[in-house]
């Protein structure tokens, strides 16, 4: 555990509202790329974000300190992201492998995305992916999140990420030799 | 096309002008409105009243046994008869039956307990995490 981790979580016994301020803070710009890389759109990354936050508040009592602060957040964080995709699948009848039509079916468009060719083709490429195979390839390749930490957060062994990613990588590349 | 080294570089999304400067404020305040949650008491704090409770019962039972001290002093208090091991060992260890004994801890520990898995099953748990299974094919 960090030593900011040890102030905040020291901060929720004495100024509640004083710690949760500080975890805001530190986490929400790396949670918020994290969620945006999984469901896309920016406003579906910044609904997401709120509720991982008001979950954080709500279940701020049942955190206990012998755990990471951080792989508590991006446990919360990656269950709205799916949340929010499973969401969009249903209302929109969308197909999640294809980023030109979630961004057409979306009221943002491409106000958002700046990709060029090859990014287009990596993110569809990354979007063919199983979803858990798309979260460690996002941890990992993005955030370079160790997978010691991977596997608290997705509570898989550390051996079953490192081949999730291996395979990853390699589907990526094969489709990215496609085109 | 290019290799995926070459693409990681960038980032193809982009957020508002000062999204983050104003993000903080917008999620705090959307969290205050919420019910506020019950503070983070630590672990004494959690078992405390369990240590009282405790501490309690321990000091009933030291003046409970002093007091039988004091008004029963020479007398013995009941309990077990005392028996010698040889007598022990006769009484109740022969009436034992350790064929019994084995047949009913066996099964337990036995190695037959493991479910036998299909193919199908074992090639389920494999998709579920996310092992390719052309590999697999090509090592067999």
């Amino acid at each position: 555990m960090t030593d900011q981790e040890k102030d905040i979580i020291g901060l929720f016994r004495s100024d509640v509202e004083r710690g949760f301020r500080m975890l805001v803070e530190a986490y929400s710009k790396k949670l918020y790329w994290h969620i945006r890389r999984l469901v896309i759109l920016h406003e579906d990354a910044d609904d997401a974000l709120q509720n991982t936050f008001i979950n954080a508040w709500r279940k701020l009592s049942e955190f206990r300190s012998e755990s990471s602060l951080y792989t508590w957040l991006y446990s919360i964080a990656t269950n709205e992201a799916l949340t929010i995709i499973n969401k969009r699948k249903r209302d929109r009848a969308v197909s999640f492998e294809d980023i030109g039509s979630i961004l057409a079916n979306s009221a943002e468009g491409s106000t958002w995305f700046d990709g060029d060719e090859a990014q287009v083709k990596l993110q569809n490429a990354i979007l063919k992916l199983p979803e858990k195979q798309r979260i460690v390839f996002n941890l990992r390749y993005y955030e370079e999140m160790p997978y010691e930490e991977m596997s608290r957060v997705l509570k898989t062994s550390e051996g079953a990420l490192k081949a999730s990613y291996h395979h990853a990588v390699r589907k990526i590349e094969e489709m990215l030799g496609e085109g | 096309m290019k290799d995926l080294k070459e693409i990681s570089g960038k980032d193809a999304f982009k957020v508002p002008d000062d999204y983050f400067g104003k993000l903080n404020d917008r999620i705090i305040s959307a969290a205050m409105k919420e019910e506020r949650p019950p503070a983070n008491k630590g672990k004494y704090r959690k078992i405390r009243p369990l240590l009282a409770i405790a501490a309690s019962v321990a000091i009933l039972a030291m003046i409970g046994f002093g007091a039988l001290k004091i008004f029963i002093p020479d007398k013995k208090l009941p309990g077990f008869p005392e028996i010698s091991l040889q007598e022990f060992t006769e009484n109740y260890l022969d009436d034992i039956d350790i064929l019994t004994l084995e047949e009913g801890v066996a099964p337990v520990a036995s190695f037959e307990k493991v479910p036998d898995l299909t193919s199908d099953e074992i090639i389920d748990y494999l998709i579920l995490e996310n092992i390719d299974l052309s590999d697999i094919y090509e090592i067999l």
